[in-house]
C-alpha cells in the first residue's frame, strides 16, 4: 500500500479514472499490484524527463557562460578563408614583392551562337550589332548562316552587355563562363609580367614562362619587382625618351646581394590588355624588351669588367702607368680616346677618363684567352639567365683574336643584353660573388646561388673607381645626394647594317649605390638620344643616362630604405678614396674637364 | 497555491473556477511576456512600433483566450481533441495546397485578420490527440505494437505535411514532443532504442535525398560556422559576437550594438534572445532562463497534481513543447544545434506562436482547474 500525496514525486500515473469509476470522491488514492508497477514506471519516466530538461538547461547555461564571458579558445574566424573559397581560378594571381596585384583573373561571360538554332539571322545580326556596335555585321551574318554548330560572337562581355543580350531573347545564343586576365598596373610591368591570350595561355613574360605553374597552383606568384620602383623607373625613362627624342629606353634596378630584379622597365611599352601585334623592326616594337631581348655593344660600361679582370689577374696594379699619348693602330683600325689626355695614366685615370687606349693596354697585359675565360665567367657567352622567355643571345667573336680582345676591352665587338650586364655589375661590386638575376622573390636568404668572379679586394678597388667616375669623372650627374652613387657611363654607336651608324647611339650608365657597401645596382640606357641645347648638343652616357640615374636614385633611395650618408664624412672618404685624400684647400679635382663645343668625331666614347 | 484535494471540480461554479486559476502562474506568464515587450521595444531602437505594440495586443488577446480555455471543462477539450486535430490537419493540407508563399516555404494561411500558421497550432492539437489516445491505455496496451500504430499514424501525418512545407524545425519539435508523450505513457525503452537507431541509419539517407539545399547548408554551417562567416554562417557568427559583446553584465537596455547596428539578423524573431544576452549579459540571460524554468516547473506541478491521465499527459506534453521551444531556440542561436526556425515563445515577435503558446497555457490551467474531474477510460459520459 502506498499513500499518494500530491506532489511532484508522487503523482499517480495509474490513473484516478479506474478508481473513479464508482463516482465516489476519493481524496486518498490507493494503489496496489499492477497499478503499483505502473506507478513506479511513471515515476521513473517523469524523473528521466526532468533529467533531460535539466541536461538541456545545463547545456544551454554552460554554453551561455562560454559565449558571454569566456575568451579565447574560439577558432579565429578568418575572412581570408571565406575569400579563398570563392571560385577556382584558371590562372593564379601574379603579385609584386610586396603583394601588390600585377595580374589577376576575373570571371566574365563570352557569347557564342549555335547557328542551327538561330531562327532569323537578319534579325539577330540587327539586334546584336545594336548592343555590340563593334561587331562586323557582314562577318556576323556569314557566321550565323553557316552550317557550324558553334561560333564565337564576342569574348569577355561586360555584365551590362551580357544583360542586354539576355534581354534580346534570341534563341541559339549562349554564354560561356570564362576568365579574363586583368593587369591592374596596366603598362607598368608589361614586359615583365607579359600577358596571356583569350584562351588563358601565357604568351609573353612571366605569364608565358610560368604558364603551367599559374594554372596548377592557386597561390599567387610573387615576383621580385617592386611596383613603386617600377613607377619611378618608368617615369624617368619616359621623361628621358621625350627630352632626348630617343626611340626608346630601358632601365633596371637589382639587389646585388640576392640577384633579385626590383625594377625592370623598357619603353616604349604596351597595354597588356590589348597587346599590339609584334613588329619586324625591334627598335620600334613596343613588345620588344630591351632589357632582356636586346643585345648591344655596351661601350665604356664594359671597362668595369676590363678593369676588374686586369686587377684580378695580378698583371695590373692600381699604380701601374699606361702610355695613352698616342692612338693604337692595329690593322685597319685606329683606337683613340674621346677625351685625349695624351699622357701616361694610372688605372684610376684610365677609368675616370674612360681611356680606350689605356683599357686596351690593360687588356693586353692579360691576353685574349684569359679575357674570354673571364667573359665566360661573367655569363657573357651564353643566353641571359632570367625567367622570361624573351632572352637575347650574346654576339661574341669567333675566333677570339687579339683585335677582338682590344675592342672588347672598351666594350665593342661583342654584344650582350642589359640583364647580362646588370648581373655582372652586381657581382663585381658586391664583394665578388655574382648571383644570377631573377624576377622571382628569393625567400630563402641562406640559399642564394652565386659564383665568385673576382676577389673581395678587386671588388673593393673597382667600387672606388666607380665612385671616382661619379665624383670626378664623366658621370657627375648620376650622383644623388647622400646615396653615394658610383658607376660608369657608356656611349656606343649602334650597328646599322654592316657599319656603325653616324648619329645613332646607345647612351648608358651602369652603376650601384651606396658605393661604400653597395646594395643596389642600377642600369639605364637610352636608345638613340639626340642632344639638346641643355646638353650642348651632347647625347653621351654622361649627359643622357647619368642624370636619369641620379633622378631615379634620389627617388628610390628612400623607398628602399637606404640611409643617406654624408659623402664628405671622413670615414666615407677613407672608404672610397683611391689615393690618400688631398690636403684641405687643394681643390676638388676636375669636373668634366674642358667640354668641347662641337663634336670632333663620330667616335665618341666617354 | 492552496490545494483543494477534495470534491469534484466538475461541479465547481464559475467563481469557484476563477478562484482555482493559479494566478501566480498567470502573473509569471505575464512577466515573461513583459520581458518580450521590452526586447521588442529595444529591437525597434526604442520604439513601440512596429513590434512591441502589436505584440502587446496579441498577448492581451492571447491572455483572454487563455482564460477562456482555462474555464472550459477539460472533458470538453478531451472530446474536442480528435476533431481539433482533424481540423488542423485540414488546415495543414490547405497550406500545402494553397498557402501563401513566405521565405521559400508554405506555412501560412491568410485568414484575413490573422496569418495562421497551422504547424504551430498542430503542436498543441497533436499533444491533445495523443493525450486523448493514451488516456485510457493501460501498461499492457502500451506494450502491444498494434496499439501503438494508431498514435504513430497520428504523429506521422502532420509531420509529413510539415516536412513538405518544408519546415524542419517544427517537424522535429512535433516528433520530439510526441516521443516524450509516448515515453511518458509507458512505451517500452527498447522500442525507443529501436526507433532512435533507425533514425540514425536514416540520417545519411535523408541527407542525400530528403533535405533541401538550405537545410544542408544549415547543418554544415552548424558543424563549422566559421567556414562561411559571410554566407550561411552569418547568423551564428553575428550571434556569437553579440553574446561576447554582452559579457557578464551586458551593455545595458537599448545599448546592444550588434542588434541596433543591424548586424544581427532576425533580431525581433528567432534571434531575440541574443539581443537580450547582449543587453543584459550573462546575469540577465540566466535570470531569464530561470524565469522560464519556473514556467516549466509549473507545468510539471500541474501534471503531478492532476488525477486523470488525459490531463497529466496533456500538461506534460505542453510542458515538453514549451521546453523544446525554449531549448531549440536558445541552443540554436548559441550554435549548439543547427539553425532551425523556432521562435522563443512569449518573447519573439510572431502572432501564431504567441497565440499557440497562450492556448497551451490555457489548456494547462484548465488541467489544473479540472484536475479532480472524473473521467472514464473512454473519457466520456461524466460530463
Amino acid at each position: 500500500m502506498t499513500e499518494i500525496n500530491y506532489s511532484l514525486t508522487g503523482f499517480d500515473l495509474a490513473g484516478g479514472d479506474r478508481h473513479g469509476q464508482s463516482g465516489r470522491p476519493e481524496p486518498r488514492i490507493r494503489v496496489n499490484g499492477r497499478a503499483a508497477g505502473a506507478l513506479a514506471m511513471g515515476k521513473s519516466r517523469l524523473v528521466v524527463m526532468m533529467a533531460a530538461f535539466t541536461v538541456g538547461f545545463g547545456a544551454v547555461g554552460a554554453k551561455l557562460v562560454d559565449a558571454t564571458v569566456s575568451f579565447g579558445g574560439a577558432k579565429e574566424p578568418s575572412v581570408a578563408r571565406a575569400a579563398a573559397r570563392t571560385m577556382p581560378q584558371v590562372r593564379a594571381d601574379i603579385v609584386d614583392r610586396n603583394g601588390v596585384l600585377l595580374a589577376t583573373s576575373l570571371h566574365t561571360a563570352s557569347l557564342f551562337a549555335d547557328p542551327k538554332l538561330i531562327l532569323d539571322a537578319n534579325e539577330a545580326v540587327q539586334h546584336l550589332t545594336r548592343v555590340l556596335p563593334e561587331l562586323d555585321p557582314v562577318a556576323l551574318m556569314a557566321d550565323l548562316k553557316s552550317d557550324k554548330r558553334f561560333v564565337w560572337i564576342k569574348r569577355n562581355l561586360s555584365p551590362r552587355q551580357q544583360q542586354e543580350i539576355f534581354r534580346l531573347g534570341i534563341p541559339g545564343l549562349n554564354f560561356q563562363r570564362e576568365e579574363r586576365r586583368v593587369y591592374p598596373q596596366g603598362n607598368l610591368a608589361a614586359h615583365v609580367v607579359g600577358f596571356s591570350g583569350v584562351d588563358n595561355n601565357g604568351l609573353m613574360g612571366i605569364e608565358q614562362a610560368f604558364d603551367t605553374r599559374l594554372k596548377e597552383n592557386d597561390e599567387p606568384l610573387r615576383l621580385s619587382i617592386d611596383v613603386r620602383l617600377q613607377h619611378v623607373l618608368r617615369k624617368e625613362l619616359v621623361n628621358a625618351v621625350e627630352e632626348f627624342r630617343a626611340i626608346g629606353a630601358a632601365g633596371m634596378v637589382m639587389d646585388v646581394k640576392t640577384g633579385e630584379i626590383l625594377g625592370m622597365v623598357s619603353v616604349p611599352d604596351f597595354d597588356p590588355h590589348a597587346p599590339p601585334p609584334p613588329q619586324e623592326e625591334q627598335d620600334t616594337d613596343p613588345r620588344f624588351n630591351r632589357n632582356t631581348l636586346g643585345v648591344y655593344e655596351m661601350g665604356s660600361t664594359f671597362k668595369i669588367f676590363n678593369t676588374a679582370m686586369a686587377l684580378e689577374s695580378g698583371q695590373v696594379h692600381m699604380n701601374d702607368m699606361f702610355d695613352a699619348t698616342r692612338p693604337i693602330r692595329i690593322g685597319r683600325f685606329t683606337i683613340s680616346d674621346f677625351h685625349p689626355e695624351n699622357k701616361w695614366m694610372d688605372v684610376a685615370d684610365v677609368f675616370k677618363h674612360s681611356s680606350n687606349i689605356g683599357s686596351v693596354k690593360m687588356a693586353m697585359e692579360v691576353g685574349p684567352q684569359a679575357q674570354k675565360d673571364f667573359m665566360a665567367k661573367l655569363g657573357f657567352l651564353r643566353q641571359a639567365n632570367l625567367e622570361v622567355p624573351e632572352r637575347g643571345w650574346p654576339m661574341v667573336p669567333n675566333p677570339w683574336r687579339e683585335v677582338n680582345m682590344m675592342t672588347i676591352s672598351f666594350g665593342h665587338g661583342m654584344s650582350v643584353s642589359p640583364v647580362h650586364l646588370m648581373a655582372a655589375v652586381g657581382g663585381t661590386v658586391n664583394g665578388g660573388v655574382m648571383h644570377p638575376a631573377t624576377l622571382l622573390v628569393r625567400d630563402n636568404v641562406n640559399e642564394i646561388p652565386g659564383t665568385r668572379i673576382i676577389s673581395e679586394k678587386t671588388s673593393d678597388q673597382v667600387r672606388k673607381l666607380m665612385r671616382l667616375v661619379v665624383t670626378e669623372g664623366t658621370a657627375t650627374k648620376a650622383d644623388a645626394a647622400g646615396y653615394l652613387v658610383g658607376g660608369k657611363t657608356g656611349t656606343a654607336d649602334k650597328v646599322k647594317g654592316r657599319s656603325y651608324a653616324a648619329n645613332a647611339r646607345i647612351s648608358s650608365f651602369a652603376g650601384a649605390f651606396p658605393m661604400n657597401d653597395p646594395r643596389y645596382a642600377i642600369y639605364v640606357m637610352v636608345d638613340e638620344p639626340k642632344g639638346t641645347k641643355k646638353t650642348f648638343g651632347f647625347a653621351t652616357g654622361g649627359w643622357v643616362a647619368a642624370p636619369t640615374v641620379g633622378n631615379i636614385v634620389a627617388q628610390i633611395g628612400p623607398l628602399l630604405g637606404v640611409k643617406p650618408q654624408d659623402a664628405n664624412a671622413p670615414e666615407i672618404i677613407q672608404a672610397l678614396a683611391i689615393r690618400p685624400p688631398p690636403a684641405p684647400g687643394s681643390g676638388t679635382g676636375a669636373q668634366v674637364a674642358a667640354i668641347p663645343v662641337t663634336m670632333t668625331s663620330g667616335e665618341d666614347r666617354d | 497555491m492552496t490545494l483543494d484535494i477534495s470534491g469534484d471540480s466538475a461541479a465547481l461554479s464559475f467563481t469557484e473556477k476563477l478562484g482555482q486559476i493559479p494566478w501566480s502562474f498567470v502573473l509569471l506568464i505575464t512577466a515573461v511576456a513583459c520581458v518580450g515587450f521590452a526586447m521588442l521595444y529595444s529591437a525597434a531602437n526604442g520604439q513601440f512600433d512596429p513590434w512591441a505594440s502589436r505584440q502587446m495586443v496579441r498577448f492581451t488577446v492571447g491572455l483572454g483566450l487563455m482564460l477562456f480555455i482555462a474555464m472550459v471543462d477539460i472533458r470538453i477539450w478531451m472530446k474536442m481533441a480528435y476533431p481539433l486535430y482533424g481540423l488542423v490537419m485540414v488546415l495543414l493540407i490547405g497550406v500545402d495546397l494553397f498557402g501563401s508563399m513566405g521565405k521559400g516555404a508554405q506555412r501560412w494561411i491568410d485568414l484575413g485578420f490573422v496569418q495562421l500558421q497551422p504547424s504551430e497550432i498542430m503542436k498543441i492539437t497533436l499533444v491533445m490527440a495523443l493525450a486523448r489516445y493514451f488516456h485510457g491505455a493501460s501498461l499492457e496496451d502500451t506494450g502491444r505494437i498494434p496499439f501503438l500504430l494508431v498514435p504513430l499514424a497520428i504523429v506521422a501525418a502532420p509531420v509529413a505535411l510539415v516536412l513538405a512545407q518544408p519546415n524542419l524545425g517544427t517537424s522535429m519539435m512535433l516528433i520530439m514532443a510526441s516521443g516524450a508523450m509516448f515515453f511518458l505513457s509507458g512505451v517500452r525503452w527498447w522500442k525507443f532504442a529501436l526507433v532512435i537507431s533507425a533514425v540514425l541509419i536514416a540520417i545519411p539517407l535523408s541527407w542525400q535525398f530528403l533535405l533541401h539545399d538550405y537545410q544542408r547548408d544549415r547543418v554544415e554551417t552548424f558543424l563549422d560556422p566559421d567556414s562561411d562567416p559571410l554566407g550561411t554562417g552569418y547568423h551564428i557568427t553575428q550571434s556569437k559576437i553579440a553574446f561576447g559583446s554582452g559579457g557578464l553584465m551586458g551593455k545595458g537596455f537599448l545599448q546592444g550594438t550588434q542588434s541596433h547596428l543591424n548586424f544581427l539578423p532576425e533580431k525581433q524573431t528567432d534571434f531575440i534572445f541574443t539581443m537580450l544576452a547582449e543587453e543584459f549579459g550573462l546575469v540577465g540571460s540566466i535570470s531569464f532562463l530561470l524565469l522560464y524554468c519556473m514556467l516549466l516547473l509549473f507545468g510539471f506541478i500541474i501534471a503531478g497534481r492532476c488525477r486523470h491521465q488525459f490531463g497529466r499527459l496533456l500538461a506534460l506534453g505542453l510542458t515538453v513543447n514549451l521546453f523544446l521551444y525554449l531549448f531549440i531556440n536558445v541552443a540554436m542561436i548559441m550554435g549548439l544545434i543547427p539553425v532551425v526556425g523556432v521562435p522563443l515563445p512569449l518573447i519573439s515577435y510572431g502572432g501564431t506562436a504567441t497565440l499557440a503558446v497562450m492556448v497551451g497555457f490555457g489548456l494547462l490551467i484548465s488541467v489544473h482547474v479540472h484536475r479532480d474531474v472524473r473521467m472514464s477510460r473512454r473519457g466520456l459520459g461524466d460530463l
